[in-house]
């Protein structure tokens, strides 16, 4: 995927100035910054949710500006996003929170019907089984403590199997075990089909261990673009600001 | 030597699903199936063709209302008859309501639960019957008076404003009450002091709220005589003047619509009271316009006291009382009441059904939508919106007049004019539902390629159904009592006899249909609030 030139604008303020950026097939990405300088924005770009003010965008080889209708969500299904605020229905049971990262490839009729009665549970609870929430697949999702549901939602983008795996803060509510269990999983799930992971990261060292490169960004622009091995943990707690 | 040790795999969950929704969710669709079956939609012809023409005129009238003067002083005087309808019935409504809340409440009785009980229950029999209800049995006592039209208001409204107010009181926090009673203060001044205060707002709103029911009651009493807007747009309906008809239409839609918007900005204003200043002038001048209100109404509907308890009333009173007890128990009757009572159910049903997918079809348009649209879009938000507000300005029987043209009586016309009444109603609030939502589950669902139907599905859908399936009960409940006065009128349904019975003066007859309209809103009540809690 490629963005050139890309700004947005909310209002008055720009979220992005200009921001060029490649990633290759196979490439692991951390995107650090403080808070407030663009990240989510970033990735809102990148899976189409917030459309850029200028600028370019090519996700899987392909213009998303130029597609319409069922191209377009062929496109997107083929994204999968973790959401910072996880945007899960706390309403719904487990199961279907997590079917719903099929529903690119479902027909309107086959998703009702998931509703009533949970299509390809089997898939579903392999997924959650990965993410140690097996015996929690048939609870309603909002009984869940915060790491939970953001394992539900790892879990959702299993079932889903993009290419392109962007993360928002995977990790902000598990303990460090499950930070790097989770972490490992993304990775394998983008690297494993040809595809690419960006995770918004601001545990330095986890960026570190999971992430061959590493984007930084300060008020909407790219300052920092190096791959991982030649960062160290007391240079990326720098570039936050962290003092010593 | 290797660990033989090997966690035994956790038992694959079920799925356990919960009997109680399947139950309610499959009963309500049998309820519905069964309620269209008895329609007539399904069997048989439910058009008039002979009616159409009349509609053709009808509606060509609506872009030429008569404007002539003389009319126009005959619709304003209606209203002014109306308005003082309502101000009066509201205002004696609250005084009810505040008296009657006092044995109403829990903490009067405390601990002796069976005086609250039995307060409740008594409320139960003025609230069950519709304010047409009520002004038909008091036009058959007080004969042609002014009072018709106040009692009518005032009665169930009062019984209602009864119970609200001691659920208001009933909930205020019991600390500053408890330290007055500690502190020695007499049960009378600790409730002035410590917990009138704290309800103070949420009466207010609440009596605001019934002046605004108010004025639309007050129309449809004129339909069954009592005099006002109604009345006239009786009058010109019968005589086949569309002309006349429309102009009373947009001036009692504008009424009720003038109500609606004022009442809801006094509401507003006591939810959100404004920092900083004591005495808030809005309020103030509210309150104050209201008694100038009802002072002038006094004069103007010339109500004398003495009409109370004239000896012709107190003679009709005795009369009628011992007429109409025992009530009446002939097979013929019951089996009439029991089927009229199915009827009943049956349109209240389908209204709400109607009303119901109504609302959630048009939510999309009336939802202000969260992000930049095109101006196309937004036109037809403005007009839906307006749309929704001429239909819930009408009140149901003017709808069931006009649905009668077209329409062979039965279920049908009432259960539509209902409906189309309701969705009025439910538009709105299902609309305002939406915008409340929370948008953010759907679009990531886009945004991961999910079609439309399916991030509203999985996005939407769960946040919304209960809340919405909760309106819509809420208006059945409503529903079931207009249902009963649109039969007043003749659009089928238990009124149709309780209109028989109280025009040929079968009294024990009447006595008999009226206890079965209590029975009939107590049931749906109680359905109402199980289904609810089901739901929760
Ligand atoms: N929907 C929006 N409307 C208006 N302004 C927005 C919107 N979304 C983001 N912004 C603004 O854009 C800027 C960048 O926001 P963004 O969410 O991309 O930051 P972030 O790097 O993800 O921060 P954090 O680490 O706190 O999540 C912020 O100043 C924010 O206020
Ligand atoms: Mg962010």
């Amino acid at each position: 995927m490629r963005l050139t030139g890309i700004e947005v604008r909310f209002g008055g303020t720009p979220a992005l100035a200009g921001v060029d950026l490649a990633v290759a097939a196979g490439e692991r990405v951390a995107v650090v910054g403080a808070s407030g300088a663009g990240k989510s924005t970033l990735l809102g770009v990148l899976n189409g949710a917030v459309p850029p003010t200028a600028g370019s965008v090519r996700v899987l080889g392909q213009d998303p500006a130029a597609l319409r209708g069922r191209e377009l969500r062929r496109l997107r299904a083929r994204t999968g996003t973790v959401h910072q605020h996880l945007e899960l229905a706390g309403q719904l049971r487990v199961v279907h929170n997590v079917n719903a990262g099929r529903l690119g490839a479902w027909s309107a009729a086959r998703a009702a019907w998931s509703l009533v009665h949970p299509q390809g549970a089997d898939d579903v609870l392999a997924a959650l089984s990965r993410v140690g929430l097996a015996d929690r697949a048939y609870e309603r999702t909002d009984r869940l403590s915060g790491g939970q549901r953001q394992r539900v939602a790892l879990a959702r983008l299993l079932v889903q199997r993009p290419e392109l795996v962007l993360a928002d803060e995977p990790a902000s509510a598990l303990d460090p075990a499950l930070a790097d269990q989770a972490l490992g999983l993304l990775g394998e799930l983008a690297t494993g089909r040809g595809g690419a992971l960006l995770a918004c990261l601001h545990d330095p060292a986890l960026a570190l261990r999971h992430c061959d490169r590493v984007v930084g960004l300060a008020a909407g622009r790219v300052v920092l673009d190096a791959p991982a091995h030649t960062l160290t943990v007391a240079a990326l707690e720098g570039f936050y600001g962290v003092s010593r | 030597m290797t660990a033989v040790l090997q966690r035994a795999a956790p038992p694959a969950p079920r799925l356990r699903r919960d009997r109680r929704r399947w139950v309610w969710g499959l009963g309500g669709l049998a309820l519905l199936g069964w309620a269209l079956a008895g329609s007539g939609l399904l069997s048989g012809p439910v058009l008039n063709p002979a009616g159409t023409g009349q509609v053709g005129r009808f509606l060509a009238a609506a872009v030429r209302p008569e404007l002539g003067a003389e009319f126009l002083r005959v619709v304003a005087g209606s209203t002014l008859v109306t308005v003082a309808y309502a101000v009066l019935g509201a205002g004696l409504a609250v005084l009810i309501g505040a008296l009657g809340a006092i044995p109403a409440s829990r903490t009067t009785w405390g601990r002796r639960r069976s005086g609250w009980l039995l307060t409740r229950g008594g409320l139960a029999l003025p609230r069950g019957l519709h304010e047409a209800v009520w002004g038909l049995l008091l036009v058959n006592v007080l004969g042609l008076d002014p009072w018709v039209g106040v009692l009518a208001i005032a009665v169930p409204y009062g019984a209602i404003t009864a119970k609200v107010f001691a659920d208001l009181l009933d909930e205020v926090p019991r600390g500053g009450y408890r330290a007055l009673l500690a502190a020695g203060a007499g049960r009378g001044a600790a409730t002035l002091y410590g917990l009138l205060p704290p309800a103070a707002g949420g009466l207010l709103s609440y009596s605001f709220y019934r002046l605004e029911c108010a004025v639309r009651s007050a129309v449809v009493l004129g339909l069954i005589g009592a005099g006002g807007l109604g009345y006239q747009l009786a009058l010109s309906f019968t005589s086949l003047r569309w002309e006349q008809v429309w102009t009373t239409v947009y001036a009692l839609a504008l009424l009720c619509l003038l109500a609606d918007v004022a009442g809801r900005a006094v509401r507003r204003r006591v939810a959100a009271p404004r920092p900083g200043s004591r005495r808030d002038p809005l309020l103030t001048g509210a309150v104050l316009a209201v008694l100038a209100l009802a002072g002038w109404a006094v004069g103007y509907l010339a109500l004398s006291p003495a009409a109370l308890v004239s000896a012709r009333t107190r003679e009709q009173v005795a009369y009628v009382a011992s007429a109409a007890w025992p009530p009446a128990t002939d097979g013929d009757l019951l089996a009439a009441v029991w089927s009229a009572s199915v009827e009943t159910v049956r349109m209240s049903v389908l209204a709400v059904a109607f009303a119901t997918a109504g609302a959630v079809a048009l939510a999309g348009l009336v939802a202000r939508p969260g992000g930049p649209t095109g101006p196309g879009r937004r036109a037809l938000g403005v007009l839906t919106r307006l749309a929704l507000l001429l239909l819930r300005a009408v009140p149901p029987p003017v709808w069931a007049l006009v649905l009668l043209f077209v329409l062979l009586p039965g279920v049908l016309p009432g259960a539509l004019a209902l409906g189309v009444y309701t969705l009025g109603v439910l538009g709105r609030l299902v609309g305002e539902a939406v915008e409340e939502a929370d948008r953010r589950p759907g679009d990531a669902l886009r945004a991961s390629g999910a079609s439309p139907v399916g991030a509203w599905l999985y996005g939407s859908v769960p946040a919304l159904a209960g809340p919405v399936l909760a309106l819509a009960l809420y208006r059945w409940e409503v529903v079931v009592r207009d249902t009963v006065f649109v039969g007043l009128l003749g659009a089928g349904g238990i009124g149709v006899l309780l209109s028989a019975a109280t025009s040929s003066f079968d009294w024990p007859a009447v006595t008999t249909v009226l206890i079965a309209i209590v029975l009939l809103t107590v049931v749906v009540d109680l359905v109402g609030a199980r289904a609810r809690t089901a739901l929760r």
